[in-house]
This record gives C-alpha cells, sequence and structure tokens, in this order.
C-alpha cells in the first residue's frame, strides 16, 4: 500500500527545507545577473555571518547590536569583495571569476574560524523545532517559519528591484551591461548594491541554517547544496532559484525515503546532482536561464 | 581561461638537456642526500601531487574543462589498485596500476559525457556530482575496502619482480619512475595533433568544430587521459606516500587542493605543475617554522590551519589578477633576467 | 603567379578548373533565377548552393526565401547593410544555425542542417567577422590546425610516433609552411597567436583557412580592421586561392572598392531578403541596391575597426 499521508509528510518536509536552499540560492543568482559571477564564496560568506553573530551574542552584546554590527560587517565584506577581488577581474572569462571566488572562500572560512575560533556554536534565535500537526501531517514549526522568513526576504527583493531607483538600475545592468553603461548607470554603485543585498542574504541564510545545524565550519558546505539549485533553476533566474530549491528539496527528501533505502542509503549527498546533470542533458540553461544564441 | 603559456615550444636541445638535469639530479643526488623525513613528508607526496596536477593540467589548462572532482579520480585509482591487488594476486604491481588508472579512465570518460552539452561551471558543477558519488560510493560499499569494519585499509608493499620497495628512498625512487614516465608521454601527448586539438577546443570550441576537431573525442580523450594521471597519481599517494587508504583523504578540499596547484603553479604548464605542488607541500611547512618563530605558542596547528587556508586562498585571488600565468611565468622570467640572450620574448 | 614560385607542395596551375567564362552556352537551362541572365552562365553543379532558405531569431526574421548558387570556381561577394544577414547566411552554410526552412547543396551533396564536423571533410573551409583564432597556440601551430580533420591515427601512435603518424604530421607541417611563407608570416611564425596584431591575426585566420586548399571557402569580412595595403595584398591572396587551386570563394565585405575588384559576382542582401545578385557593374547600377546599400555613405564602416 502507498502510505499518501506519509508521502505528503515528506514532500512537504522536502518543500520547506527546499526553501532554505533557495535562500542560498538567491545570494548567488543576484550576484550571478549583475556581474556574471558564479559566487562560490557565498557559503564561506554565510558561515562567516553566522559565526560573527553568535560570537558577538556569546561576548554580551545584545541581540539586535549584534544583528547590527554583523550586518554592518556584512555589507563591508560584500564591499570589499566586489572592489578588491572582483573589479580588478573585470572582463575576465567567467571561469576565472569563479576559481577567484573559490580562492575568496578559503580566505574567508579562515578568517572567520581564525577570529572566532573552530568550536561549535548553537544558535537559538527562539523558533523551537517541534513539529504541529495539520490535518494528520506533521510540520516543523521551524521549517514553516524559515520558510516564511525567506518567504518574505523575496517579497522585500520583489519591492526594492520594482520600486526603487537603485533596483531599477540593477535590472538594467542585469538587462544589458553594455547599455546600462551607455545611458550613464555607474555600474560599481549598483555593484556595491548587490554585494550589500548579497550579504544581507548571507547572514540571514547564516542564522537560519545556523539555527538549523549549528554555527560551525560545515555551514560553509550549505553552498554545495544550493549549486544543484542553481543548476536546476538556472544560474541567472530568482524564481528559478526558488522552484530549483523547492525541487531539490523535495527530490532530496523523496529520493531518501524511497530510493535510498535500495543504495543502502545516504543518497542525499547527491542526488540532486543526479536529478540536476539529467535536467542539463535535457535543457543546457536550466529550467529557467535564459538561452543564448551564440554570436560567431 | 586566461591567455595561456605556449604548449608547444620548439624541440631545442637546451630544453631536452634541462629534462635530462633534473631527471638525474632526482635519481641521483636526492637519496643520497635527503633525510628520510624529507623523502616521506616532503618528497614523495610531492610527486604524488605533481602527477595529479599533471592530469588535472591536461583537462583543465590545456583541454579547458574545469574540473573540481579530482579527488574522486584520486580514490578511484587508490581503490581500484588496492582491490585488483587483493583480489587478481596473481597480477604484477605495474599491471594493478596501469589498470588502475584504466578504471579512473572509464570513470572520467562517463562523468566527461556531459562535457559536450555543459560549459564553464555548469560543467564545473557536474564534476561534482563525480566527487560526491564516489565519495559516497567508497564509504558506502564496503566491498570496496574489502569489509573492513574502520573503512580504513594498509596498501600492500610495493614490489616489482619480488623486489619490495620499502624504505623512504626506494618508495621515493618508484614514485619518481612511475612520474617521468608518465610525465614524458603526456608531454609527446600534447606535442602532438591530440595536443594541439585540445589547446583549439579550449580557446575556441566553434572554430575548433568547423575545422573538422572531433569535439566529443577530444574532450573525452581530455578526461580519459587526466582521469588516468591521477587515478595512478591516487595509487602512488595511497601505496607509496600514506600506506593507508580511506574515503576521507579524498573530499573535495584535496580537488581543490589540485586545482589551487596548477593555478598557481601555471594553467597549461606541466612545469607549473611541478612547481605548484613543490609549493603547496613545501608552503605549509614554512608557515609553521615561520609561524611559531615569530609567534609562539599563540601558532598552534589550527592557528596553522586557518592561516594556511588564508594565504592559500589569498594567492589564488593574487595569481589571478597579477599573474593568471602562474609561478611558472615568474620563473621564466627571473630566468630570462638572468640570461637574457638564451631567450627570445 | 607568386604561388608557382615557392616550390615544391605549394599551389600548382594544373589544378585550375575550366572557368566560368568558358561555357557560354550551356548553363541557361534552369532558368534566370536571379536579376541577369544574360552572363550568369552556370556549370552542371554549383559548388555551393542555397535553395529557399528562411531564419528566424525569436520571430525576428534573418533571413526570407534566399536563392543563392556559386558556381566552381568563381568569386561572390556577399554585401548589404549591417544586420542584412550576410553572417546568418554564412553560419547556415557552416552549420552553426540550422534555418527554418531550405537547403544547403555542396556539389551534389544537399543538407537541411549542415554537420559542421564533415565540413572540412567536405573541402569547406571559413574565418569568422571576430577573430576566431586559438589564442594560446603559435602561428604556425594554428595554420596547422587547419589540416586537423587529417590526422587520423590514433592517440597511441601519435604519442609513440609510429611511421604513418609521423608522416602525415611532416606533411601537414610543409603544407603549413608553405602558407605561412605565401602569406609572409614567417617573422610571426612562433609567436602566441593571442599576442599579434589585428591585421596580423585575419591573416593567420586567413592561412588556416588556406591551408586544406578547400574547394570552397567562406570569408566573413577577412579585410575590415586591416590597412588599405594589406586589404590590397589579402584580396590579391583570396584571388590566387581561386586561380591556383580553384578554389569557390563566398565572401562578405563592407569595403565596396574591393568587393568590386575581387569579385566575379555580387549578391546583395537587405532585411534578409537578397534584393540583387549580378556582376559588380550590374549591381552598382541596380536602383534597388543603390537606394538599400550603396546610397547610404560608410555608416557601418566606423563600427568594424576592431
Amino acid at each position: 500500500m502507498f502510505d499518501y499521508q506519509f508521502f505528503l509528510e515528506v514532500l512537504i518536509g522536502g518543500l520547506l527545507s527546499g526553501v532554505m536552499y533557495s535562500l542560498v540560492a538567491i545570494g548567488f543568482v543576484l550576484i550571478y545577473k549583475t556581474s556574471g559571477v558564479l559566487n562560490f564564496a557565498q557559503g564561506a560568506m554565510l558561515l562567516f555571518a553566522a559565526l560573527t553573530f553568535v560570537s558577538l551574542v556569546e561576548r554580551g552584546a545584545p541581540f539586535v547590536a549584534a544583528l547590527a554590527a554583523t550586518l554592518v560587517i556584512m555589507i563591508a565584506l560584500g564591499i570589499a569583495t566586489e572592489r578588491l577581488v572582483l573589479r580588478p577581474l573585470v572582463n575576465q572569462p567567467p571561469i576565472t571569476l569563479f576559481m577567484a571566488t573559490l580562492g575568496l572562500s578559503y580566505v574567508i572560512e579562515g578568517a572567520a574560524q581564525l577570529l572566532w575560533g573552530t568550536q561549535v556554536h548553537g544558535l537559538d534565535i527562539g523558533i523551537s523545532d517541534t513539529p504541529f500537526e495539520a490535518s494528520g501531517v506533521l510540520i516543523s514549526r521551524f521549517d514553516l517559519f524559515a520558510a516564511a522568513v525567506a518567504g518574505s526576504l523575496v517579497a522585500l527583493f520583489a519591492l526594492f528591484f520594482r520600486y526603487t531607483r537603485t533596483g531599477l538600475s540593477f535590472r538594467a545592468v542585469a538587462d544589458d551591461q553594455f547599455a546600462a553603461l551607455a545611458v550613464g548607470l555607474r555600474l560599481p554603485r549598483v555593484w556595491a548594491a548587490v554585494w550589500t543585498v548579497a550579504g544581507i542574504v548571507a547572514l540571514v541564510g547564516g542564522l537560519l541554517w545556523g539555527a538549523r545545524l549549528g554555527v560551525q565550519f560545515s555551514l560553509s558546505l550549505v553552498v554545495l547544496k544550493a549549486l544543484p539549485v542553481l543548476v536546476l533553476g538556472g544560474f541567472d533566474s530568482i524564481t528559478g532559484a526558488i522552484i530549483g530549491g523547492l525541487l531539490v528539496g523535495a527530490i532530496e527528501k523523496l529520493a531518501e525515503v524511497y530510493v535510498g533505502p535500495s543504495f543502502g542509503g545516504g543518497i542525499e549527498a547527491w542526488a540532486a546532482y543526479v536529478a540536476a546533470l539529467a535536467l542539463l542533458l535535457i535543457r543546457p540553461s536550466g529550467l529557467f536561464g535564459q538561452k543564448l544564441v551564440e554570436r560567431v | 581561461m586566461p591567455v595561456l603559456t605556449p604548449a608547444k615550444s620548439s624541440w631545442f636541445s637546451g630544453e631536452t638537456l634541462w629534462i635530462v638535469l633534473v631527471i638525474v639530479a632526482a635519481y641521483g643526488i636526492v637519496p643520497l642526500a635527503g633525510s628520510d623525513y624529507l623523502l616521506d613528508a616532503v618528497l614523495t607526496p610531492f610527486l604524488a601531487l605533481s602527477l595529479a596536477a599533471v592530469g588535472l593540467n591536461v583537462l583543465t589548462g590545456y583541454a579547458g574543462q574545469v574540473s573540481l572532482g579530482s579527488a574522486a579520480f584520486l580514490a578511484v585509482g587508490a581503490y581500484a589498485a588496492y582491490n585488483l591487488h587483493l583480489r587478481v594476486p596473481a597480477l604484477p604491481l605495474l599491471i594493478d596500476l596501469v589498470l588502475a588508472g584504466g578504471v579512473a579512465a572509464a570513470i572520467g570518460i562517463v562523468f566527461g559525457l556531459p562535457s559536450l552539452r555543459l560549459r564553464g561551471f555548469y560543467l564545473a558543477v557536474s564534476t561534482l556530482a563525480a566527487q560526491f558519488f564516489v565519495q559516497w560510493a567508497l564509504t558506502k560499499f564496503s566491498w570496496f575496502s574489502n569489509d573492513n569494519p574502520s573503512g580504513v585499509i594498509d596498501a600492500p608493499v610495493l614490489s616489482i619482480a619480488g623486489s619490495a620497495f620499502t624504505s623512504a628512498a626506494e618508495r621515493y625512487v618508484f614514485s619518481l619512475t612511475i612520474v617521468v614516465v608518465l610525465t614524458l608521454l603526456t608531454l609527446r601527448l600534447l606535442r602532438s595533433q591530440s595536443g594541439r586539438n585540445f589547446i583549439a577546443v579550449r580557446d575556441h570550441e566553434i572554430a575548433a568544430k568547423v575545422i573538422g576537431v572531433p569535439l566529443l573525442r577530444t574532450k573525452l580523450l581530455a578526461f580519459a587521459i587526466s582521469s588516468f594521471l591521477i587515478g595512478v597519481a591516487g595509487v602512488l599517494w595511497a601505496f607509496a606516500y600514506l600506506r593507508t587508504v580511506e574515503p576521507a583523504g579524498f573530499n573535495l578540499d584535496r580537488s581543490f587542493q589540485i586545482l589551487f596547484i596548477i593555478i598557481i603553479g601555471g594553467l597549461a604548464s606541466l612545469r607549473g605543475s611541478f612547481i605548484g605542488a613543490a609549493f603547496i607541500v613545501v608552503f605549509p611547512l614554512l608557515l609553521s617554522r615561520v609561524g611559531a618563530a615569530l609567534l609562539g605558542s599563540v601558532f598552534d596547528s589550527g592557528v596553522l590551519e586557518m592561516s594556511q587556508r588564508i594565504v592559500i586562498g589569498a594567492l589564488i585571488i593574487v595569481f589571478l589578477i597579477a599573474e593568471p600565468r602562474g609561478l611558472i611565468a615568474l620563473w621564466d622570467r627571473a630566468f630570462a633576467a638572468v640570461r637574457p640572450a638564451k631567450r627570445p620574448a | 603567379m607568386t604561388a608557382i614560385a615557392t616550390g615544391a607542395g605549394a599551389f600548382r596551375l594544373e589544378e585550375i578548373p575550366p572557368r566560368r567564362y568558358a561555357d557560354t552556352s550551356a548553363g541557361r537551362r534552369q532558368g534566370a533565377l536571379e536579376g541577369d541572365a544574360e552572363r550568369t552562365v552556370r556549370p552542371v553543379r554549383p559548388a555551393l548552393g542555397l535553395s529557399n532558405i528562411s531564419l528566424t531569431f525569436g520571430g525576428v526574421a534573418a533571413l526570407r526565401e534566399v536563392d543563392l548558387e556559386v558556381a566552381q570556381g568563381e568569386i561572390l561577394a556577399v554585401i548589404g547593410p549591417n544586420g542584412a544577414g550576410k553572417s546568418s547566411l554564412l553560419n547556415i552554410v557552416t552549420g552553426l544555425y540550422r534555418p527554418d526552412r531550405g537547403e544547403v547543396w555542396f556539389g551534389e551533396h544537399s543538407f537541411r542542417e549542415v554537420p559542421t564536423s564533415k565540413l572540412a571533410a567536405l573541402g569547406v573551409a571559413r574565418t569568422f567577422q571576430n577573430l576566431a583564432l586559438f589564442k594560446g597556440l603559435s602561428v604556425f601551430d594554428n595554420v596547422l590546425m587547419g589540416l586537423a580533420h587529417r590526422v587520423r591515427t590514433g592517440l597511441l601512435r601519435q604519442i609513440v610516433g609510429s611511421p604513418l603518424a609521423r608522416r602525415i604530421e611532416a606533411e601537414n607541417r610543409a603544407a603549413a609552411e608553405d602558407v605561412i611563407g605565401f602569406l609572409h608570416l614567417t617573422e610571426v611564425r612562433d609567436r602566441l597567436a593571442g599576442t599579434l596584431p589585428y591585421g596580423v591575426q585575419k591573416r593567420v585566420e586567413l592561412a588556416r583557412a588556406l591551408v586544406a586548399r578547400p574547394k570552397l571557402l567562406l570569408l566573413d569580412e577577412p579585410f575590415a580592421g586591416v590597412t588599405l595595403t594589406e586589404k590590397r595584398e589579402l584580396s590579391q591572396h583570396v584571388r590566387n586561392a581561386r586561380d591556383s587551386f580553384g578554389a569557390t570563394i563566398v565572401l562578405i565585405e563592407h569595403d565596396i572598392g574591393i568587393v568590386m575588384g575581387l569579385s566575379d559576382r555580387v549578391a546583395v542582401l537587405d532585411y534578409g531578403r537578397k534584393i540583387a545578385d549580378g556582376t559588380p557593374d550590374q549591381v552598382s547600377a541596380d536602383r534597388a541596391v543603390i537606394d538599400a546599400y550603396l546610397g547610404v555613405t560608410h555608416e557601418d564602416e566606423t563600427e568594424l575597426a576592431i
């Protein structure tokens, strides 16, 4: 007998944890769209944010003050990255930029742990991880909260990009860098704004993921979960990042529960990659990515 | 890819002379002068990493296909050799070694198949699948480690035709021989039409296709050769250096380490692979000495590891910005400055 | 011609096919597709034929129902304003774009979609509008790459250097040396292609296309961005390719002076349609052409410089 309720529970659990992936993936997409960089350091930034926040709280800083200080630090980090790493590499091939962010992730991870130490910190953001029941299906309170936070963040960005000047110039740059340059938009300013936003996303993601996994080095590996999300959704689509995240969440959990046992379990580590690869072979630019005609 | 150093330089006698000199020095001087520590902790891992870097350079530096899954192929090589030795004891070690490379090459071809449709970091992401899948499979199926409960297995003693390579110097000489032979063969390959095809595919895939370069065949060949070399490097790493094998030693960090070797040493340069590997091996040792001397007890192993990460990461960025052709370009420039008459611009 | 002097293995005169002018009576039966029938006399099989080619990009028509035939040994120039579909035409001929409708003919072979990987074997070579050299290879190796399709030996033979592999390599090297001498590239022979000035790179690309002695040579703006002197010289080389080994040549070019002097026939594209096709004299007298293109002073010239 197919246990429909159990299936639903796994599916919902998967979708909710998928939202957390989406959250990380959005940080990638923002930067990729505006500057063509696949920022591998996003995971390290997440770790840095969470570790800084936790360490400040542990040293007696009030919650809000710690949050504000971390935010400032993250924004500074984002802007410094843009200035020191990416601007000197402007016009380099994307893969060079990618390798630079790989190097950057090492620097940030090293710095984070050198500053704050390597021990595991607990992070309590006041949401208990107890499940509640909704029409017979168990749902994690924490997952729901995380989904709500991620959802409102996305909504906030949508408003920002629609109604503010910076948001508009962001979209212009994303559409066509040269045209944006031609009409007098200052790219560095837009990039700084984007990296600021990426810093904020890293902070929110870091807190949620930190609360879930504990704040430790492995937090930066969240980036590896986000990559198949990006492949599925396309590197340049925010919608894609959200749907890709949900898909990866669902695929991982369903595969682990229904397919995993016949492989001896633990296939979560690569199930999403296999799904992403399979999709890539059919649609090389992902579900929502722009298909470009190669000009020769 | 940035504009890279040429694969080809004229086959002038000076170059051959250099190669011979380096090989003679590596065989003759080092086993006599080197201490066991130097051989065991520095030179043998250096050789294994160099070979892995040569392998990755074929794929990434020359053929332009970025891979983040090198450690997977190290692991495949090591485990394949272990199992061949265990299950087919009749086979001589050298055959095991070649077959292990072959197994790695076969798996490399499978994970290289997407390269026909995927480019840049889409491909890089797909090579991560190799990394995770292989590591998972080796951990999950205890058959690979002969049902050893700890998952850690002891590598067999290296022996060829009855003579065993057990001492540090002997294991070094064994590794050196393998690395020299394979590197010279790779050099030949890169200077043949196949090698030119690699660079053509890297520099302008469409033009290469129009000219009649078989894209799929060329890319798969690059994956196969690269995985073969990395697989054999894995055997050296496990059998000659660590003398144990466990999946955790072949994690993503190891993959990145090999990528860093070729970025720092020099993309599309075999000499760069060796200089890069030397740097990656020697640098932590230097850093720990210097750190301990300057900071004393504050500089513990944790601090060492973190500062190592920071410096390596920063170096990657600095090289990509300031000298995309890596240490080897600096080396050549220094060389040219000393003997300006010898080398044309 | 100059080619003969370069000696062993270079371009030989006896390979010149009969010029199309030689035949004045045979070719009319296909009917006059083009603007003028009087002098457009075709051999039985055109070296290149396009029939009813249409191509759209996301609803925008790049080419509409284009018919074109290029006779053996003919030099055809395709001209037209920017965005008229000239490069798209070459990309269809080389299989980089797939037309929505229509067929491409090479001699007696017809294709709905041209197999790009088989072009070299079919005797087709091309250059690109934007440089498409292999930047990390030397000039010599770039030219040598033009013969890549001839290397049929396996990997092992190449590494070991079997007699066959060596012979092929030696032949290819000799051919590459010839072309390099012929195009005055000897001085930069060992330089990395990516480090050379634009004009020289254009020349290297021409050398790479010529080295295989293609039956059909497609040149996408081969003279753009080079000096006037170089233009004259390069166009002489293009003519030599036809005269010495009978290549059929299709070139896209903006410099009307060069086009008129070099080509046997000119086809004019405008908004994806072929609006004229005839001798340089006929085309330059054509009202529609003057309106669409020639009357407009060289507005696109400026964008072409590098």
